[in-house]
């Protein structure tokens, strides 16, 4: 008798235990969905400020035609694609980039060939708060285009890292929630931006 | 944007990590945001308006050298009634791998978490042993900086991933104003060396420097050592070379402007560092107070000191790399002209507006993304504060 009581005590101690302990991982992977679903909007508003500036100066008239038409394209892709895709609150649609990266790669690029050093030392010179103004905006929003990806990027890989354990696995403690992938494109600011 | 800064080690004692909260807590509140640190500290020592002390610091000995840190119920309650009160935008913690306070306000934070990692650790047992146990907390940083491609390192190997690159900072024009003062200058028959940090600790390499001295006073027989900076040198100095001793002038600690000045007086600055530094902010500010830098060769100081093109660096605990070096130096009026411009420049990379305002974009950044999270469902039932640790819970 005794020890069916004591097995039975053990039994639901350890059913409470491993309830708990999964509880405890899907909490846990739930906010870690809910941390990469943050960054990537963190992203997606900064590329969004990054866009509209580069337009904004490719607009001003302080450009040359041919740099000007070149920022103006790339700038109204982005913000194209980014009104196309919104990231939604939506946690189990919203970890997408949307296949962007090439577009904000082509933005990336563009800024840096109409804005080598000297263009840019230029502008600030000759031109107005206007064009300074728009020209440091694409310099701070292109610094938080590379902080935001690489915290996106940090906790997509600590999902993962979470969603690849064992126990995890066996539960699919995800539920619905999609594996959420790393964002890679070209951020890399004018040199003359970069500081 | 109400900041909340957490730094592990004893206010009172001078160190690198303490200086850059100060300097980036004044910062901060200059430019009209409200900050406040958390800091282990003694209670009757005269603190700033910004400081809240979380309890008497006691030293312990991680990683390769003695920290004074905090922890403890004491501490705990401590740290849960300042982030109650500071109802903080950010926390930005600063060495949160590191047995202290910050590890503390990581493990009871609800708060967006910014954390800047300033030390290179090569490995640690301890981290990997409790690794399992803190995984869940180190998840709550949103933002990871590192101060140097090392700290870097520590980071991509110990929690995997990616750190921000931001410099330490420094009040570039707080040394550009230093002035020269007689007792320090040198003279062409008295070159002045200056040294900097605690004398007793090995790693600063002080030893290696008094090693060298006797080549140098072999061809400068009146060149003088200026060391400034706290502990007791005096087995050191009975060791050494009696010329080298004789050569030798303790100041022991010094003001800021002390410091300044005397960066400013001497014919060099001599930084013979064996390694366990991550930056090497001394280095910034001897190159904005216009001393030529001597620098061991680690990649932190080359880092710095861009790669040897505005300071002249020497293979690391080489006695006679450092002679060589000095004597070199001293002999080259032109040389010590040029590597003054050259990093009074470079320093100019390290200032913190420059600083203040990359670290302010990574924490628009992290609240943006803190805000942009989907609205989790509270947790006020027992089962689901066990299982989500709200409030202020590890989990």
């Amino acid at each position: 008798m005794v020890d069916v009581l004591q097995l039975a005590t053990f039994l639901v101690i350890l059913v409470i235990g491993v309830a708990w302990y999964l509880s405890y991982s899907a909490a846990r992977l739930d906010r870690l969905h809910a941390k990469v679903e943050g960054a990537m909007s963190a992203l997606d508003a900064a590329l969004v400020r990054r866009a509209e500036a580069a337009l904004e100066l490719a607009n001003s008239g302080a450009l040359d035609p041919a740099s000007a038409l070149l920022v103006a394209a790339a700038a109204t892709e982005s913000i194209e694609r980014t009104t196309e895709q919104p990231v939604t609150g939506d946690l189990l649609e919203g970890q997408h980039f949307g296949g962007r990266e090439q577009v904000e790669s082509d933005l990336s690029e563009a800024l840096r060939a109409a804005l080598p050093g000297e263009v840019v030392a230029g502008l600030r010179i000759r031109h107005g708060d206007l064009v300074v103004d728009s020209l440091d905006r694409i310099a701070a929003a292109g610094l938080r285009v590379q902080l935001a990806r690489r915290f996106h990027n940090d906790a997509t890989r600590e999902v993962r890292r979470v969603r690849a354990k064992r126990s995890v696995r066996l539960f699919r403690l995800w539920g619905y929630a999609e594996l959420p992938a790393p964002v890679s494109f070209d951020d890399e600011l004018p040199p003359a931006l970069a500081s | 944007m109400r900041i909340g800064l957490v730094c592990p080690y004893a206010w009172d004692v001078p160190g690198g990590v303490q200086f850059h909260v100060r300097d980036l807590a004044e910062y901060f509140l200059r430019a009209g945001h409200e900050v406040s640190v958390l800091a282990p500290a003694d209670d009757d020592t005269a603190l700033p308006g910004y400081l809240t002390s979380c309890g008497r610091p006691v030293p312990v000995r991680y990683n390769g050298s003695v920290a004074r840190v905090t922890f403890g119920p004491a501490t705990t309650a401590r740290v849960n009634r300042w982030l109650e009160a500071g109802r903080f935008d950010v926390l930005h913690l600063h060495e949160p791998l590191n047995p202290s306070v910050s590890l503390m306000a990581l493990w009871a934070s609800t708060e967006p978490v910014v954390a800047t990692f300033h030390s290179a650790m090569v490995r640690s047992r301890a981290l990997h042993a409790a690794h399992p146990l803190l995984r869940p907390s180190l998840e709550k940083i949103r933002g990871r900086i590192a101060v140097s491609e090392d700290a870097r390192g520590t980071v991509q190997r110990h929690l995997g991933g990616e750190a921000f690159i931001i410099p330490n900072g420094v009040y570039v024009d707080d040394f550009r104003g230093a002035s020269v003062r007689a007792q320090w200058a040198g003279t062409p028959q008295a070159p002045v060396l200056a040294f900097l940090g605690r004398v007793d600790e090995p790693r600063k390499g002080l030893e290696v420097l008094l090693r060298a001295m006797p080549a140098v006073l072999d061809v400068h027989p009146g060149a003088r050592l200026l060391v400034a900076g706290p502990g007791d040198a005096t087995d050191l100095l009975r060791a050494a070379d009696p010329r080298a001793t004789a050569a030798v002038q303790m100041l022991g600690r010094v003001s800021d402007v002390d410091k300044a000045d005397l960066l400013r007086s001497a014919d060099a600055y001599v930084a013979p560092h064996l390694g366990g530094e991550s930056f090497g902010i001394v280095l910034v500010e001897a190159m904005a107070a216009g001393a030529p830098v001597v620098a061991s060769d680690l990649p932190a100081f080359a880092a710095v000191l861009d790669r040897g093109s505005s300071g002249i660096l020497f293979e690391t605990g080489s006695q006679p790399a450092l002679s060589q070096a000095l004597l070199v130096l001293l002999s080259d009026p032109a040389r010590r002209d040029a590597l003054r411009a050259a990093g009074l420049a470079r320093a100019a990379v390290f200032d913190w507006s420059v600083v203040a305002d990359r670290i302010m974009a990574v924490y628009e950044t992290v609240i943006a993304g803190a805000d942009g999270e989907p609205e989790e469902p509270a947790a006020h039932s027992l089962w689901g504060r066990l299982v989500r640790g709200v409030p202020g819970g590890g989990g």
